[in-house]
């Protein structure tokens, strides 16, 4: 689902056209176009980069967590799970909207990890330090763009 | 339904991939095109009702269906039949905003051409009627926003026969 998606189910729901309020707001989405494509470039470009960085700061301030355990598949599993995390706030800031953030990474993730046995407030701190890592690569409209999509992850787990 | 944003994020998300480079350029010309399609989608809400009466005036009005034995004879069949146009305009709308059809698809078109069929309503009529709105529209909007609308009248078309 997308800002677009979600403006016509709206209008659709009442059988109308879409208000003047939805159409300014779909313009002024359809005008950061360019800034969307940015952020989302830079995201997948320096994925790599945000993980590595972002982990190390992580296990710094949480020593004791299943993917600082020696044991390369659970590092490998986390690490590539964080990725993924990434890969979907890049579709969030195309799509102008959390809902694919939500769909695919956060409706059950509590439940997921819980069962999985990761503490959630390791996973919260790791995001924390992702978020660091990626928003020191961005202007200071880009992070006012990218960062409320960490937070959601985090208010998720929380 | 899907929209020109989530259908290529669907499709990068199966494969657990970014979108690449083709994806980011059609996002591209479609955050471009927003502004077109916006105006449209505003000019197409403020003249529904105007471009539903000029479209039937074009293309059944002054022929048979409206007269004794037509299927449009009958105020009450006549009405279905306004509001049938509203609704395909209305949903051309919301596709012509999506930059994709599927909405028409899930909304309108699947069973539309069996429900016609068992009510008895001409689909050549119908059809007539909703390429004449696709002119009335043409005319309203102009060439450019005109053309992006006749892809979504043409979808309705081709799902009705």
């Amino acid at each position: 689902m997308s800002l677009v998606t979600e403006l016509i189910l709206n209008a659709d729901s009442e059988a109308r056209y879409p208000a003047p309020k939805e159409i300014r707001i779909f313009q002024d989405f359809a005008k950061t176009g360019e800034q969307r494509i940015r952020i989302a470039s830079i995201l997948a470009e320096n994925e790599q980069r945000i993980i590595q960085n972002g982990f190390a700061k992580f296990w710094e301030r949480v020593p004791v967590t299943p993917s600082n355990s020696g044991n390369p598949r659970k590092t490998a599993s986390c690490q590539r799970d964080m990725g993924w995390y990434i890969r979907l706030i890049a579709y969030s800031i195309l799509a102008g909207s959390e809902k694919p953030l939500e769909e695919i990474g956060t409706v059950g993730i509590k439940e997921m990890y819980n069962s999985l046995e990761i503490p959630l407030r390791n996973i919260v701190e790791c995001m924390r330090c992702l978020k660091a890592e990626a928003v020191s690569l961005m202007n200071a409209d880009d992070v006012a763009e990218v960062a409320p999509y960490f937070d959601y992850i985090i208010r998720s787990l929380s | 339904m899907q929209d020109a944003i989530t259908t290529l994020i669907n499709s990068s998300d199966v494969q657990g991939k970014y979108l690449d480079n083709t994806g980011l350029e059609k996002l591209k010309s479609y955050y471009q095109s927003g502004e077109l399609r916006a105006k449209a989608a505003i000019a197409l809400g403020a003249n529904a009702s105007t471009i539903i009466t000029q479209a039937v005036a074009r293309s059944l009005m002054y022929t048979d269906i409206t007269a004794p034995g037509g299927n449009m004879y009958t105020c009450r069949r006549y009405a279905a039949c306004i509001r049938d146009l509203d609704y395909f305009l209305r949903y051309a709308t919301y596709a012509m905003l999506a930059g994709d059809p599927s909405i028409l698809d899930e909304r309108i078109l699947n069973g539309l051409r069996e429900t016609y069929n068992s009510l008895g309503v001409p689909i050549g009529a119908t059809i007539r009627a909703v390429q004449a709105m696709k002119d009335v529209t043409a005319d309203l909007l102009g060439a450019e926003a005109g053309k992006e609308m006749g892809v979504y009248f043409d979808h309705i078309t081709a799902g009705l026969s």
